[in-house]
C-alpha cells in the first residue's frame, strides 16, 4: 500500500522542480493516509472540518489548515515522522525554534530532506561565487539550533572542513529584553576571542556569522588583516543588515571577498542564500526552495497579502515528504518582494521581529 | 524648495547613505535630509579620530578661530549664512532673532574657547611637563582620554558652544546632531574641519539608537543632553556627562519688590522662546504670589505669535501634533491649579500646519508642590509663595537660580546647596552666561585631571 501512496514526484532531485500542485497533493496524499502518515497529522485530521486529501487543491488553500505551532512545542517528536519511513527513519537530529517566550518549538529533519536541501543551498552558494573545498568557520548555535549542523553537513558536502564556535542565542536574547546590553556585547567580544583562534591557525576560506560578530570583528585591526588576507567569502545569518553597512564592508572594509547572506528558519526547515545579482541599493531578497519552503507575507489583522513592497507578517509552509509543517505564523515581519517565475508564495526583504520603527516621543524637558 | 542633503562628516570626508531621514519644517515640509550611519561607519570614524595625531595647541587656538569666522559669514557645504539661520529657524521653531544671536555666541565660544577651557585648570597644575615648576614636583594637567562624544540638543543651537572647549584642549571630537535640529552642527563642524582640525579629528556622525550608543562606547568621555530618563540611564557611567533637565528659578524675599525687577523675571521666563535651560520654569516669592503672577501673565499675554522666522517672532513654534502633545500634556500638569494665563489653551495655529506655544502662567500653593519642576519647551513659569521657613529645598535641583533678595546668608546656604549650578545674586536673568564662565561645572572639570610630575 505504501508503495502506491509513496509518488515519484515526492523525491525529485533538488534541481528538478516538480509542478506545485502536483507535488502538494502527493504529499498529502502521503501525509494523510494511516499508512504513510505522520501519527501526528493522521491524528490532528479528525478534528478537521475538512478533508486535506479531497479539498486542499493548492498552496492558497494551506491556510485551511489551523495554526497547529503550539502543539508542536510538546508533542513526542517520534509522531512528527510519517509512518512510511518505517519503524527507524534517518534523521539528521530534533531541533528548536526560538524558545524566546516559553517553551520551544520542536521538529525533526529527516536525512533525506536535508541533503535535497542543501544540495540546493549549495547550488545557490556557487552561483554567489563562494568557493569550494575550503574550510569554515562558523559562529553560529548549534545544541538545539538546526543552523549549526545544517552549515557544518553543507561544508563537507562542499569538500571541506567545518570549524565551529557555539552561540547561545537564547541568553543573549535574554540579556538584551532585560536591558543589559553592555552583558550582550561583552558575550559576543566573547565570541570574537574564540573565533581569533582558529582564524588564525587554520586555513579559513568561508566564515559564517552574524552581524554582530562580523561587526566587532571590524573593530580589530589584525582580524581584518586576517580575514583580507585569508576568507574569500563572508556569509551572515541570523539578523538583517542595512545596505550601508553591507556596501561598507563591500567597499572599505573587506573589499575582496565575498559577502553574501543567508534567511532559515526552523519552521521552514532549512535555508535560503540572498538572490545573486543583487545591486548595493537592493534590499537582501530571499527567495525559498519552492515548492518545499514557501512564505507568505500578510496584513496581521486580516491574513490577506500586502502588497508587494509594503511590510507584513511572515506566513511560512513547509511541505515535504518528510515533514508537513503548514500555514505556522511566525513573529516575524518582512517586506513582500515578488517570487521569481513558477516560485510559490512571495519573496520576502527585511525580516524582523519589528512592523516598524517608532521615533521616540518625548515631551516633557528643553532638548 | 528641494530639501537639502545634510551628510554625515566622517574620516574620509562628507558621506552620503542610503538610510536618510527627512527633517521637517514646523509646517510639515521637508526642509533636509539626513544621512545617518550605520554602527559599522561609526566604529571606523571613532577609530580614525583615536588614531589621528593631536594637533599642537596654538594650532587649535588658530584652527577655532577661523572656525568661528567661517561659520559666520562662509557658505558651508553649500548653505549660505542666511539660509542656515532661516533652516534652523524653521525646523526648531526657534525664532530667528535667537538663532542668529546663538550663532554669535557659538562663533564667540570658539575664539574664545581656548581661554574658557583653560580657565578650569587647578591653580595647582601647569599645562605642560616642561614647565619649570615641575623640576621641583607639579601638577600637570592632562587629558583624561583622546576622543570625546556629543549626544547634541536640538532645542536651541547654542548647547553647541560648549563642547568647542573640548577640541581647545586637544580631545578629537564625534557629534551626535539631534533629528531635530542637524543643522547647527553640521555647519559647526565643516567649519572646523576646513579650519585646520580636518576630517580626522571632528566628525558628524547621524545615526540612530544603536549607533548612538556606539558613539559612546567608542570614544573616551561623552556628553549627552536628556532629561530625566537620560541622567537616570547614565547616572552609573562615570564617563558620560550628562546635562539635564534646566529647572532654572527664581526667588525674591520680602526685601526686594518684585515691581523694580519685573523685566528681568519676565524676560528669565520668555528670552530664547523660553526653549532654554537657562529660562526660568519656576518663580517663588515671599509674599503673596498672586499680584506677580498677574504681572507677569499681563506682560507675556502681550507677545505677538509669528512663524518663527520672522524677525519680530519671539514665540516658539512647533508642529501642530507635537504643539497638542504639549498642550495636552501642560493641562494635565496643571490641574488644581490658579492660571492667570494660558489657562484655556496655549496654541494658536499660524495656518500653515504650525502651531505658536503661546505663554503660560499657573500659581501654585506651596513652595513644596513638585510641579515647580514641570519644565516645557516655551515660556512656561510655576509662580508659588516661599517663606524662609521652606528653606533652600524647594530650589534645589536648579541649573540657574536668580535671588533678589539683601540676605547674604541666604545667598550662602544657596551656594552650598549641591543641587544648585549657579547662583546669580541681584537684578540678573537667568539666561545670562558669557564664554569663561562653568555652565553646569567647567567642561574641563570632567575632561581633565591633574598627575604630578617631578624631573630633574
Amino acid at each position: 500500500m505504501a508503495t502506491t501512496l509513496e509518488d515519484p514526484v515526492l523525491d525529485l532531485p533538488f534541481d528538478v522542480r516538480p509542478d506545485p500542485e502536483e507535488f502538494l497533493r502527493a504529499a498529502l496524499r502521503w501525509h494523510f493516509s494511516p499508512e504513510t502518515g505522520a501519527p501526528f497529522w493522521v491524528e490532528r485530521a479528525r478534528s478537521f472540518d475538512f478533508d486535506p486529501v479531497e479539498d486542499i487543491r493548492g498552496f492558497a488553500d494551506l491556510s485551511r489548515f489551523p495554526n497547529l505551532a503550539n502543539d508542536l512545542r510538546d508533542v513526542p517528536a517520534r509522531d512528527l515522522v510519517p509512518r512510511g519511513y518505517g519503524p527507524d527513519p534517518e534523521i539528521v537530529g530534533v531541533y528548536d525554534s526560538g524558545g524566546t517566550t516559553g517553551a520551544p518549538k520542536r521538529v525533526v529533519l529527516l536525512r533525506e530532506w536535508t541533503d535535497r536541501m542543501l544540495a540546493w543551498s549549495s547550488a545557490q552558494l556557487d552561483r554567489h561565487g563562494v568557493p569550494r573545498d575550503v574550510d569554515w568557520l562558523q559562529v553560529v548555535p548549534t545544541g538545539p539550533h538546526m543552523v549549526g549542523e545544517t552549515f557544518s553537513r553543507q561544508t563537507v558536502a562542499r569538500g571541506g572542513w567545518p570549524f565551529t564556535v557555539d552561540i547561545d542565542p537564547r541568553w543573549v536574547k535574554k540579556l538584551i529584553a532585560e536591558g543589559r546590553s553592555a552583558e550582550a556585547g561583552a558575550y559576543t567580544e566573547h565570541l570574537v576571542d574564540q573565533l581569533a583562534h582558529p582564524l588564525e591557525s587554520q586555513d579559513i576560506g568561508v566564515l559564517l556569522l552574524t552581524p554582530p560578530v562580523l561587526e566587532r570583528l571590524a573593530r580589530r585591526d589584525e582580524l581584518v588583516a586576517l580575514v583580507r588576507k585569508k576568507v574569500k567569502a563572508i556569509m551572515w545569518v541570523g539578523t538583517q543588515m542595512d545596505a550601508d553597512t553591507r556596501d561598507l564592508y563591500r567597499t572599505e572594509v573587506f573589499p575582496d571577498t565575498i559577502l553574501v547572506s543567508g534567511f532559515g528558519n526552523t519552521m521552514l526547515l532549512g535555508h535560503t542564500c540572498e538572490r545573486p545579482g543583487l545591486t548595493a541599493d537592493d534590499p537582501c531578497v530571499y527567495d525559498p526552495f519552492s515548492p518545499y519552503m514557501s512564505l507568505n507575507v500578510v496584513d496581521e489583522d486580516t491574513g490577506e497579502p500586502v502588497p508587494h513592497g509594503e511590510r507584513g507578517r511572515l506566513v511560512m509552509h513547509h511541505v515535504s515528504k518528510g515533514l508537513f509543517l503548514p500555514n505556522n505564523l511566525e513573529r516575524d515581519y518582512g517586506t513582500r518582494i515578488a517570487g521569481p517565475e513558477g516560485q510559490v508564495g512571495d519573496s520576502v526583504a527585511d525580516i524582523a521581529p519589528v512592523k516598524v520603527f517608532d521615533d521616540e516621543v518625548v515631551i516633557e524637558g528643553v532638548y | 524648495m528641494e530639501p537639502v542633503a545634510l551628510d554625515a562628516l566622517g574620516p574620509s570626508g562628507p558621506y552620503r547613505a542610503r538610510n536618510r531621514r527627512v527633517v521637517p519644517d514646523v509646517s510639515g515640509t521637508a526642509v533636509a535630509e539626513l544621512s545617518m550611519v550605520p554602527r559599522l561607519y561609526v566604529d571606523r570614524a571613532l577609530a580614525a579620530l583615536r588614531r589621528a595625531p593631536v594637533l599642537p595647541v596654538a594650532e587649535r587656538t588658530a584652527a577655532l578661530a577661523d572656525a568661528a569666522r567661517i561659520f559666520l559669514a562662509d557658505t558651508v557645504e553649500g548653505l549660505s549664512f542666511e539660509t542656515y539661520e532661516r533652516s534652523v529657524s524653521r525646523v526648531s521653531g526657534v525664532p530667528i532673532s535667537i538663532v542668529r544671536r546663538a550663532a554669535a555666541e557659538i562663533a564667540e565660544a570658539a575664539e574664545q574657547a581656548h581661554r574658557s577651557a583653560y580657565g578650569a585648570r587647578p591653580c595647582g597644575a601647569v599645562t605642560d611637563w616642561r614647565d619649570p615648576a615641575t623640576r621641583d614636583g607639579s601638577g600637570v594637567w592632562t587629558r583624561r582620554g583622546d576622543v570625546f562624544a556629543v549626544h547634541a540638543a536640538g532645542n536651541h543651537p547654542a548647547p553647541h558652544a560648549l563642547w568647542l572647549e573640548a577640541l581647545a584642549l586637544g580631545y578629537h571630537v564625534a557629534v551626535r546632531p539631534s533629528r531635530r535640529e542637524p543643522f547647527t552642527p553640521h555647519r559647526l563642524v565643516a567649519a572646523l574641519r576646513a579650519a585646520g582640525f580636518g576630517p580626522e579629528r571632528v566628525a558628524l556622525l547621524p545615526t540612530d539608537h544603536d549607533g548612538a550608543d556606539a558613539i559612546l562606547a567608542g570614544a573616551d568621555l561623552g556628553l549627552v543632553y536628556g532629561g530625566d530618563d537620560v541622567v537616570r540611564k547614565y547616572a552609573g557611567d562615570a564617563r558620560v556627562l550628562v546635562q539635564g533637565p534646566g529647572r532654572s528659578k527664581i526667588l525674591i524675599t520680602a526685601d526686594t519688590d518684585w515691581r523694580e525687577r519685573l523685566d528681568t523675571i519676565v524676560d528669565s521666563i520668555s528670552f530664547h522662546g523660553g526653549v532654554a535651560c537657562l529660562n526660568t520654569t519656576a518663580v517663588l516669592v515671599e509674599g503673596d504670589p498672586g499680584p506677580l503672577a498677574a504681572a507677569i501673565a499681563e506682560r507675556l499675554a502681550a507677545l505677538p505669535s509669528l512663524p518663527p522666522d520672522d524677525d519680530r517672532a519671539v514665540l516658539p513654534v512647533q508642529g501642530a501634533e507635537s504643539a497638542r502633545t504639549v498642550e495636552r500634556y501642560l493641562r494635565a500638569q496643571a490641574r488644581e491649579s490658579k492660571a492667570w494665563l494660558g489657562g484655556e489653551g496655549i496654541l494658536e495655529e499660524l495656518g500653515d500646519g504650525s502651531t505658536v506655544l503661546r505663554p503660560a502662567v499657573h500659581q501654585l500653593d506651596s513652595a513644596d508642590d513638585r510641579r515647580l519642576g514641570v519644565e516645557l519647551p516655551f515660556p512656561c513659569v510655576w509662580v508659588a509663595p516661599w517663606s524662609p521657613e521652606d528653606g533652600v529645598a524647594p530650589l534645589r535641583g536648579s541649573l540657574v537660580l536668580t535671588v533678589m533678595t539683601r540676605d547674604d546668608e541666604l545667598v550662602d546656604r544657596l551656594l552650598d546647596e549641591p543641587t544648585i549650578s549657579n547662583v546669580y545674586h541681584g537684578d540678573h536673568p537667568t539666561y545670562w552666561l558669557e564664554p569663561g564662565v562653568p555652565h553646569d561645572g567647567f567642561l574641563g572639570e570632567f575632561l581633565m585631571r591633574s598627575k604630578t610630575v617631578l624631573r630633574g
